[in-house]
């Protein structure tokens, strides 16, 4: 099942009877929660509402799956990206989380990367900063911690966001290569 | 799996998403190609492990740097212990850090006119070399750097003067030598 399209994944859990946890669906859930967990972390204010959000729209995928309602299984990640769209757009309007959704999906918690399995080892990461050239280093610390612009740290630095941005992915790659090196080692 | 005809975007591009710059348009198009690229989904993934493990590593106090009012701003309100010191050139300053302390930040005035980075050392009085930095950034007009120091680091450090210099960058013509400060550092003070 792992090495299925996502569209073969979508029409096997599409063809189980409800209340059957199937391999399929366990399998679709690791395949796009994780997916809609970024996409909440993009649009939701913390990491909590992102997982929460990650089990409401995959409750709701794998309903419609089975209802049969998506009409196209093979456009599966389409239809979850628009679902997660829609109930973003729901928690801003006020709509308040359901406990029951949680408790519904705990068994398959086991099957995506939860928050904690993914943090990375800072004693592993901070040589990798601290290898940085110092210019690197203040545009990595102003993007990513005090969430600035280009333009913004620009400004500070004297360049161009063009520049900025040059440098911050050259730092970035700097430092997954290095933290690579150093899981490896 | 992966089911995609779009080409997949640079690990840079994606990382993009997570940052400020990026337009609406820009991150709908990365939202849409990575619900249909399991690849390029835990590309993005490790993008925000790493700029989560960035602001762990600061919130932590672990980062040595030249930062300025934002970066210190944010270590703020994410409730970092900041212990400031504030110096001219050729000043003495009695230090220490103290046992709850997070981080240390100097604030290194000179005069920058006409400097657009500056290297930095930071020596004991045995000459043996505790810190460097070269290629800060310097800003028009700027009248200070402010360099972020872990508390750990500073509190490991032995009693005595640490002499720190700033030089005009390599290359820079005229005399390169900008300011130098002395921070007599006391060692960990212990609240009673």
């Amino acid at each position: 099942m792992s090495t299925c399209d996502d569209g073969v994944v979508a029409r096997a859990v599409a063809a189980t009877d409800a209340d059957e946890a199937t391999a399929a669906e366990t399998e679709l859930y690791r395949r796009f929660a994780p997916r809609v967990r970024l996409f909440g972390l993009k649009h939701l204010p913390d990491r909590s509402a992102a997982d929460d959000l990650a089990q409401q729209v995959m409750l709701v995928v794998i309903t419609r799956l089975r209802a049969g309602e998506v009409r196209e299984p093979d456009q599966i990640g389409s239809f979850v990206l628009g679902t997660s769209r829609m109930m973003v757009a729901g928690q801003r309007r006020g709509e308040r989380r359901r406990a029951a959704i949680v408790a519904r999906f705990e068994p398959f918690d086991e099957a995506a990367e939860t928050p904690n399995d993914l943090a990375l080892d800072s004693r592993r990461l901070a040589p990798c900063l601290a290898a940085l050239r110092e210019r690197d280093r203040t545009i990595v610390l102003l993007t990513y911690y005090a969430d600035r612009s280009a333009t913004e740290i620009a400004a500070v630095l004297g360049t161009t966001a063009g520049a900025v941005r040059v440098s911050r992915h050259r730092a970035l790659a700097s430092i997954r290569d290095c933290f690579e090196a150093r899981m490896a080692s | 799996m992966t089911n995609t005809s779009v080409p997949c975007p640079s690990f840079g591009e994606l990382a993009d998403y997570w940052t400020s710059d990026i337009t609406p348009g820009d991150a709908e198009g990365i939202e849409t190609h990575i619900f249909n690229c399991e690849r390029c989904a835990r590309m993005l993934a490790e993008a925000d492990r790493l700029r989560d493990g960035i602001g762990a590593l600061a919130r932590n106090g672990s980062i040595q740097a030249f930062v300025n009012d934002a970066v210190l701003n944010r270590l703020a309100r994410d409730g970092v212990r900041i212990r400031s010191y504030a110096l001219g050139p050729g000043e003495t300053v009695r230090c220490a850090a103290w046992a709850d302390d997070d981080v240390i930040v100097a604030r290194l005035r000179a005069d920058f006119t006409g400097v657009e980075s500056v290297d930095a050392e930071m020596r004991f009085d045995t000459g043996e070399e505790w810190a460097q930095a070269t290629d800060v950034p310097v800003r028009m007009g700027e009248t200070e750097l402010v360099l972020a120091l872990p508390a750990a680091l500073v509190r490991s450090a032995p009693t005595g003067p640490m002499r720190l210099t700033l030089r005009r960058s390599a290359g820079a013509s005229g005399e390169r030598i900008l300011a130098e400060y002395v921070f007599q550092h006391e060692g960990t003070l212990q609240r009673r």
